[in-house]
């Protein structure tokens, strides 16, 4: 205690007695002791996901969603995350949307927020009923450009960034981390809200193509990838593809993350599936739907949909088995490369039936592209 | 959804036709999650080609063609010359170089506040709990004109939100300026009724115009606070021509996401 001065309306309004809980995510001195300590050997990092998510991922850690809602995000990992079981787990991302997969099975206890759901798939209904069983806390609240100001601000080596985002808006009472403080340059009153760096405990970020070390290559929005890879203190790379270390420093145009911050190599092909990967393959758009429109509904729905996709499967392969096999990926190469006009998309369809509700009677005749 | 080419003009496509004119050519615009993508893809597959679209996600200007399903998916950067990050593409609205910001809203009040946080009394135990800030917070703290979208009813136009996520007028006068916030703030305020802008004065909430059919007594009905009404007669809004539509329907949403209503 004491370290630390947080927002004391927001702490107040959170009802959060214990603010110890909140210090991690902004406790510099912590992560650069962390990062000064990890190992520099130029070794060989691969392993399996099991082994990643068992070593890397600890219970009460800070862990984030990567990509953005459903491109080029980890959610094979998530899922891997779930199966190992493990325990409240603090999520700080933006967006937030793959957060409410890991609430109900007792994974992710706390929240740090900036956007729930995916989008015009829609509300993410299961986590209002979570919160209100008291199964998921909020810690913070953010919009998306003050969180990556957060992790940009890390990723910079800064304590902190002054904003113009926040001010006059309600978030200012919810969020312990920002103040709304004199902008020290100016003579005139000028409100800044100031962003401290945040520092998560571990990522998982899913890239393109990776050498045996970490230094990892992708393409498409960054988001808030490159940033969070020099912020957090573990870093788990999953891959589409492990590529030779020429081949990186050949082709090094489009590599975005150094091997010094990567802990763990994971050679996960079809690692964001179900959601997007540039150049590789389509959103499973159905399963979206089913996830929003039948499992958000209510607890039960949420358990079977669990059930079938994440402790049902043992890993993405499996998953894919599901979604339709290799017919699923060569429709869904197909889909993505006309989207991205990288293939000749004239007789590309991108007409589909909407899931509408309810568990099909044979799941195994749903179609996912 | 079939063919809707038979079908008169329905309140969501005169909404999308509005905002796109609100988008000039050359203009560089930053683009929210649904009805908004609606409108940035119209104007530049009509009377603004040229239009630079920026997205939350980092990406930025892509070629032309069908609706992004996410702000950040294939639609927004498909072989765009430059693809960033979040923090950067938000950078470049308080450097300034984006002319307009356009945000959908869950509630709206009198003075322009957008609440996409929550429903209810209890932030710790809402009605129902909403997606949050997203984007929105950011867009409506740094862009120079803010053009609000979303369906009017009294329940969304409320005398006050339920959480600020964006503060738009604040609490009315130069309290905008005074919280330190950038820009003009909500220039305009897009519904299936009418189109509103904010009494320079006060900052609340005026009409502007209304859509064919509705009266201002019908608008202030689906609305739950006292809406100011201007001098003189009101303006009708202009309706998108029978062009216009079938590139709704057929080039910009031929799905019917956000342009089609069940029954009609």
């Amino acid at each position: 205690m004491g370290k630390f001065s947080f927002n004391e309306e927001a702490v107040k309004n959170l009802k959060i007695t214990d603010t110890s809980v909140l210090e991690r995510l902004i406790d510099f001195e912590h992560a650069r002791k962390w990062h000064l300590s990890k190992d520099r050997s130029r070794k060989d990092k691969r392993m399996s996901l099991k082994e990643a998510v068992a070593e890397y991922v600890h219970d009460n850690d800070i862990m984030t969603d990567g990509g953005f809602c459903y491109v080029r995000t980890s959610i094979q990992s998530y899922f891997e995350v779930i199966r190992q079981q493990k325990k409240n787990l603090q999520f700080c991302s933006s967006p937030n949307t793959n957060h409410t997969y890991m609430i109900n099975a007792g994974c992710a206890r706390y929240s740090h927020n900036s956007y729930l759901g995916a989008e015009m798939r829609g509300i993410d209904r299961n986590y209002t009923r979570q919160l209100k069983a008291g199964k998921v806390t909020i810690l913070s609240e953010w919009s998306h450009g003050t969180m990556a100001q957060g992790f940009k601000a890390a990723q910079l080596g800064l304590p902190g960034v002054f904003s113009k985002q926040l001010l006059g808006s309600d978030m200012i009472k919810y969020n312990p981390y920002v103040k709304v403080m004199q902008n020290p340059m100016r003579s005139d009153p000028d409100p800044v809200a100031y962003i401290p760096a945040i520092y998560p405990d571990v990522s998982i970020i899913h890239v393109h193509a990776s050498d045996k070390k970490g230094n990892a290559r992708f393409f498409g929005p960054a988001i808030n990838d490159i940033a969070m890879a020099g912020a957090t203190r573990k870093l788990i790379i999953t891959a589409e593809e492990i590529v030779p270390e020429s081949d990186i420093r050949n082709n090094n145009k489009g590599v975005s993350i150094p091997a010094m911050y990567v802990d763990a190599v994971v050679e996960l092909p079809y690692g964001a599936v179900p959601g997007q990967m540039p150049g590789c393959y389509y959103w499973a758009r159905q399963w979206w739907e089913m996830a929003f429109r039948f499992g958000m509904k209510s607890d039960e729905n949420f358990k079977k949909f669990l059930e079938y996709w994440v402790f049902g499967v043992k890993d993405q392969y499996e998953f894919i088995e599901k979604l339709g096999g290799s017919k699923w990926i060569a429709e869904s190469r197909r889909l993505t490369k006309a989207e991205e006009y990288d293939n000749e998309d004239a007789g590309v369809d991108f007409n589909y039936d909407e899931f509408q509700g309810d568990w099909p009677e044979d799941i195994t005749t749903m179609k996912f592209y | 959804m079939g063919n809707r080419s038979d079908k008169p003009m329905n309140p969501l496509e005169l909404l999308a036709y509005v905002l796109a004119k609100e988008i000039k050519d050359h203009e560089v615009v930053y683009i929210g999650t649904g009805l908004p993508m609606v409108a940035g893809i119209l104007a530049r597959k009509t009377h603004a080609p040229n239009i630079v679209l920026v997205y939350e996600s980092g990406a930025q200007d892509p070629m032309e063609g069908g609706m992004p399903w996410s702000v950040g998916g294939p639609a927004t950067w498909r072989k765009s010359p430059l693809i960033l990050e979040m923090s950067y593409s938000f950078g470049q609205i308080y450097n300034g170089y984006v002319d307009k910001a356009f945000l959908g809203f869950a509630q709206i009040d009198m003075y322009g506040n957008v609440n996409t946080h929550m429903i209810g009394k209890d932030f710790l135990k809402p009605d129902h709990r909403l997606t949050g800030s997203g984007g929105n917070n950011d867009l409506s703290s740094l862009s120079e004109v803010m053009i609000l979208v979303g369906l009017q009813s009294p329940q969304k136009f409320v005398p006050r939100v339920d959480f600020i996520t964006s503060p738009g007028f604040v609490d009315g006068g130069d309290s905008r300026q005074k919280a330190g916030l950038l820009g003009k703030g909500p220039v305009t305020v897009v519904t299936q009724a009418a189109v509103f802008d904010f009494e320079p004065e006060t900052k609340r909430m005026r009409v502007k115009s209304l859509h064919p059919g509705v009266s201002f007594d019908l608008c202030q009905l689906a609305c739950g606070f006292e809406l100011v009404k201007p001098a003189g007669d009101i303006p009708v809004t202009e309706v998108p021509s029978k062009e216009i539509l079938e590139i709704i329907r057929n080039d910009v949403d031929p799905r019917g996401v956000f342009t089609s209503i069940p029954g009609m």
